[in-house]
């Protein structure tokens, strides 16, 4: 099978950006080329675009034409957006991969952009249960902080995963922001400063959520051939799966505190790359509450079911343990514009593995693992492989 | 100038005759009853309801009457950040119906405070904006 590598990755700052929908396309965009000089608009041949609702907070569709014509590409061989709410970015970068691997393209970039803040911030709440089961559960008011409260008050009532061990997860990715310019959060946070925050849905606070940032991430995928002749460090994608069980949390697995869909896909990806979760050197998880990041180093084996909230208690997920969990400072840390997340992780693992992460450098990281989730039901994976 | 209808703005089900097939559901809640589609080739009883089962394919389905008492699995109390429209604070939870049928509703009507994991509920016809109506629950009385 053609192997894949990630050639190119730059982002966005993330936050509530004085930038457009196009605008934030354009410099994430410029932010990848501008990582690889061998590479130009002009030679792109596949183009895949990650955004979950353009309709609504830019009031603009056919987006990927849009973005492509902003960046002067003009692709030939792949071309279209992806939409998987918040795990849209691994899916298009998967995509890409597909398209690869079957020989469609040589080189294909992957752009994931979203704009969240609108002038009335409530908006973007609405906006937010279009990505839930608008019929039968988003027109309660349901939206994702009381969808994953729920996985949290199911997780404590059968393992006693407490508000601290939720607290320290923020803490350690508002910790991990500090050390990165392009997060929207930079300032660090206290545990009385995450447990005193206002009660959002129980038992999240503000400070568990990751929040409604702007921001847009894009990378540049090339066939092992092709991508010889543009870079002497590839990183290759050696595993990838996804696995959804439900839609509607009615459908979900019937114990909350179970994932079992992101098992099945964390599973089937380590045995593609012939590793397991003891050889990841790091992971970008998706912590879009700090629930979700408990969970998944249960479901993804860092650690025994229901051992999620002492794992992080006794620092396995933090330099100097198990594994190093959001260097970046994930969701919590950096904000989360949907489609632009997945992608972001794709910048950060490029970054790391060629060592240009700064104080935040996880050292001698050669495996990572990226995750994104669309819900408690739906989970998205790629391991990556230092190739230098 | 009235501002027309702008149906991106209007986050409750369609419920009329014109709109959707499934509109004997919401006929049904206004008299108080919680149905859903039974396949009739198979038995499937999904939530929510369906046109076409989702395990035979079949489109022979007829509607079925669901228990109208179960028991609160797990629930939150929303307090802040809902979306416009709703005020808080707004209490999900997932419901366990007697015949094993899981759904994700709202309790109204109850005291917050005496709402707990395994608290007995039953059916409630909530009314949204344009005469419409939603199944809630509120703590057994």
């Amino acid at each position: 099978m053609r192997r894949v590598a990630l050639i190119a990755a730059g982002l966005t700052r993330f936050g509530i950006r004085q930038a457009t929908y196009r605008e934030l396309i354009q410099e994430a965009g410029k932010a990848a080329f501008d990582s690889n000089k061998n590479v130009s608009p002009k030679d792109i041949e596949g183009f895949v675009l990650s955004s979950v609702f353009p309709e609504r907070s830019a009031f603009q569709s056919h987006v990927a034409c849009l973005a492509a014509e902003s960046l002067g590409v003009r692709p030939r061989k792949l071309f279209g957006r992806v939409e998987n709410m918040c795990g849209s970015g691994i899916v298009a970068i998967r995509t890409a991969y597909t398209a690869i691997v079957t020989g469609l393209a040589d080189l294909v970039m992957v752009v994931g952009a979203e704009k969240m803040n609108v002038p009335v911030p409530t908006e973007a709440a609405l906006n937010m249960i279009t990505g839930l089961d608008r019929d039968w559960e988003g027109s309660y008011g349901l939206a994702a902080p009381p969808m994953f409260a729920l996985s949290a008050q199911a997780h404590a009532a059968k393992y006693g995963t407490n508000e601290e061990q939720l607290s320290m997860v923020s803490v350690k990715n508002h910790n991990h922001s500090k050390n990165n310019p392009y997060a929207h959060f930079q300032k660090g946070s206290t545990m009385e400063q995450v447990m005193c925050s206002r009660m959002i849905s129980t038992p999240l606070r503000l400070f568990h959520c990751s929040t409604m940032s702007d921001g847009a991430a894009a990378a540049i995928f090339a066939s092992e051939e092709r991508a010889k002749g543009l870079t002497d460090k590839p990183i290759f994608i050696t595993g990838t799966a996804q696995a959804a069980h439900g839609y509607a949390v009615a459908n979900f697995h019937r114990d909350l505190s179970h994932w079992p869909a992101l098992k099945e896909a964390a599973n089937d990806a380590y045995a593609m790359a012939g590793i397991g979760p003891d050889d990841i050197d790091f992971a970008e998880l998706h912590d879009c509450f700090s629930i979700a990041e408990i969970i998944a180093y249960e479901e993804l084996g860092f650690c025994e079911k229901g051992e999620g909230g002492k794992f992080i208690e006794q620092g396995l997920s933090d330099y100097g343990g198990k594994v190093v969990v959001n260097p970046r400072g994930g969701l919590i840390g950096c904000g989360h514009p949907l489609g632009a997340t997945g992608v972001a992780h794709a910048t950060e693992i490029f970054l790391q593995m060629r060592g240009e992460a700064g104080p935040r450098q996880v050292p001698g990281a050669k495996i990572a693992l990226s995750h994104t989730n669309s819900g408690p039901g739906e989970h998205h994976i790629l391991i990556f492989e230092k190739g230098f | 100038m009235e501002q027309p209808y702008i149906y991106i703005l209007d986050p409750y089900p369609q419920q009329a005759p014109e709109q959707t097939r499934l509109y004997p559901f919401f006929q049904f809640l206004r008299d108080g009853r919680l149905t859903t589609s039974r396949c009739k080739k198979c038995g499937t009883l999904p939530w929510p309801p369906r046109v076409v089962c989702p395990e035979c394919m079949s489109d022979e389905l007829e509607w079925a009457d669901l228990p109208r008492e179960g028991k609160i699995y797990v629930y939150t109390v929303q307090e802040t950040g809902l979306p416009p429209g709703y005020d808080p604070p707004v209490v999900f939870a997932v419901i366990d119906l007697a015949n094993g049928v899981r759904l994700l509703s709202v309790i109204e009507d109850s005291e917050i405070s005496e709402i707990k994991n395994g608290a007995d509920v039953e059916l409630i016809v909530k009314k949204v904006p344009q005469d419409r109506v939603m199944p809630a629950f509120r703590l057994k009385r």
